[in-house]
């Protein structure tokens, strides 16, 4: 019972061992839940090595897959945009009466399961329904094709840019669009060169998360696309009707695909964070 | 006096912003929740309730709320774990590990799916070595829990970790200087400041399991009554064209999560009030 002990806990600290144990068991926790599913989706994908994966991708069912997830996001990311625009310009720049129930209502997509919200679609414009009936009969078709699987995506991504813009806005007040107002600036010179700066980063944040969820949609587009080979299977439809196939390689190759884009999203969100975190929103960890 | 439904204001924009704001909101989200309602409201209480009303449903129901229940609760206990950990300590890799939590979100579902499914099936990774335990995890409601953890996991972690941020050390060292053992301080200091954000993101990952569809159905096994979920039966009913049935279910799980999520509401003011705004 000689040793002195070198350093004392100070009375804020847990104990070495409770310390240990945290931090042990977290990362046990997040490697076990976390990291190993994202590893085993490229092993998996490089099981008969990189040829197999690279060729199971250019077959013409994957190279479609992949062209209508990007047209879907190229329409459904600007719409998202304009509309997160518009709705963080209303809700901060004007009082209005019944402002907190627009908020809630714009958020309300996110409380709404996915396939709920592809059969909501389904009964709002199905075939069978009174606006679905009607724009089949002039040849548009809007379920089991391309404008049902953006409405779908444009649905489940609703409030991703306007969640990031609203408290932003509010934070930065109405001081410096009235300064410009008053210098005699256009309603949209004032946008462009003095809203627009000030909100590009939370903007950008906001993007970058609608595209990543609108390119990787499931349950929503599972309903509303019918999932008719080469033409409304999008890269997540499409890989599990390879995997239901058994076609293992070819699923996990269309699966590396997007969660190498899950890792490019996450890495240009991190670098968003560290570099802009007095942009962003004021809800947000920084 | 009454208020105006406008203020006057000198910024222009009003009529396009709230034009594109409100037609939007309108196409996209309430009128096709409007039609599941009406879908409802056509066919009637008896209908509804017939379909609602079976063994299946109810089984489908139960075991989405029951699973996703046990997921969120295991998500709050580690997400403040996780938390507590990204915040308070430094060790090498802390940073990568604090980008990583979010990975949940931006992973698509059905590539989380068809992972897990990979890892935990008889002849995966981690399935094997359950095997070789004498259980399966793929395939039974494990497999669904494993799934509804994954989903969830960064919503407890997300909301309580700037809540760890601010608190500030001088209320610890007080408590402490007042002969707090750490456990009492942590117990009866630092949990509570925590609950109200801890809470909240339960509520979200509540919500978000309740309804999860892509990462389940892969490693389910979607047999009726025992790993059938309630958003792949609403799936099924679609196939067989039954828009009532389906209709039924959507708007059952609609008013659930809305009861679930006031009910939090209301636990959440409640520890508010008693503690007071962190």
């Amino acid at each position: 019972m000689s040793d002195v002990p070198i350093r004392f806990r100070a009375a804020t600290e847990e104990t070495p061992l409770a310390r240990f144990l945290l931090i042990g068991g977290v990362l046990l926790g997040l490697a076990v839940l976390l990291f190993a599913p994202l590893i085993v989706v490229f092993f998996e994908a490089l099981r008969d090595g990189a040829l197999a994966a690279v060729a199971s991708l250019a077959n013409p069912e994957a190279a479609s897959a992949i062209r209508l997830t990007l047209i879907v996001a190229a329409i459904a990311v600007p719409l998202n945009a304009v509309f997160g625009i518009a709705a963080a310009w209303f809700v901060t720049k004007f009082d209005f009466r019944g402002k907190a129930i627009l908020i809630t209502l714009i958020d309300l997509p996110f409380s709404v399961s996915p396939v709920v919200a592809g059969l909501c679609i389904v009964l709002t414009f199905g075939a069978n329904s009174l606006i679905g009936g009607v724009l089949v009969g002039h040849g548009f078709p809007i379920v089991f094709a391309l404008p049902g699987i953006v409405l779908a995506s444009v649905f489940v991504t609703f409030p991703f840019v306007a969640r990031e813009l609203i408290p932003v806005m509010i934070e930065q007040g109405r001081a410096e669009e009235e300064a410009a107002l008053t210098l005699g600036a256009s309603g949209w010179r004032v946008f462009f060169t003095v809203t627009l700066p000030n909100i590009r980063w939370a903007l950008l944040y906001g993007v970058l998360l609608c595209n990543a969820r609108a390119m990787g949609e499931f349950g929503a587009v599972a309903v509303v696309s019918g999932k008719i080979r080469g033409q409304t299977a999008t890269m997540p439809i499409t890989i599990e009707m390879l995997y239901n196939e058994y076609l293992s390689v070819a699923a996990f190759s269309l699966a590396a695909v997007l969660a190498l884009l899950a890792l490019l999203t996450l890495t240009l969100k991190t670098g968003l964070e560290w570099r802009y975190a007095d942009q962003l929103a004021a809800n947000h960890r920084h | 006096m009454k208020q105006p439904l406008v203020h006057q204001s000198p910024i222009p924009g009003l009529g396009l912003s709230a034009g594109i704001t409100l037609t939007m909101l309108s196409i996209i989200v309430l009128l096709p929740i409007g039609a599941l309602l009406l879908q409802g409201a056509a066919s009637g209480v008896d209908v509804m309730w017939a379909a609602i009303n079976t063994k299946r449903t109810w089984g489908a129901l139960l075991l989405s709320f029951r699973l996703s229940l046990i997921a969120a609760l295991f998500n709050l206990v580690f997400g403040v774990a996780v938390a507590w950990v990204l915040v308070r300590y430094r060790f090498p890799g802390r940073k990568l590990l604090d980008a990583a939590v979010d990975l949940p979100f931006a992973l698509p579902t059905a590539v989380a799916g068809i992972a897990l499914t990979a890892l935990y099936a008889p002849n995966g990774a981690f399935g094997a070595i359950a095997k070789d335990l004498g259980f399966k995890i793929a395939y039974t409601q494990w497999g669904i829990l494993i799934a509804l953890i994954f989903v969830g996991l960064p919503f407890v972690a997300r909301t309580v970790q700037p809540v760890v941020e601010e608190i500030e050390r001088e209320v610890e060292e007080a408590s402490a200087t007042l002969g707090a053992s750490r456990a009492h301080t942590i117990r009866h200091i630092i949990l509570p400041m925590l609950t109200p954000a801890a809470l909240t993101g339960f509520a979200l990952a509540l919500a978000r399991s309740v309804g999860e569809y892509g990462s389940v159905i892969f490693i389910a096994g979607n047999i009726p009554m025992k790993t059938e979920i309630a958003p792949l039966l609403i799936v099924i009913r679609l196939e067989e064209f039954d828009y009532p049935g389906a209709a039924a279910i959507g708007i059952a799980m609609l008013l659930i999560s809305f009861m679930m999520l006031l009910a939090i509401n209301a636990v959440q003011v409640f520890s508010r009030r008693r503690i007071g705004y962190v």
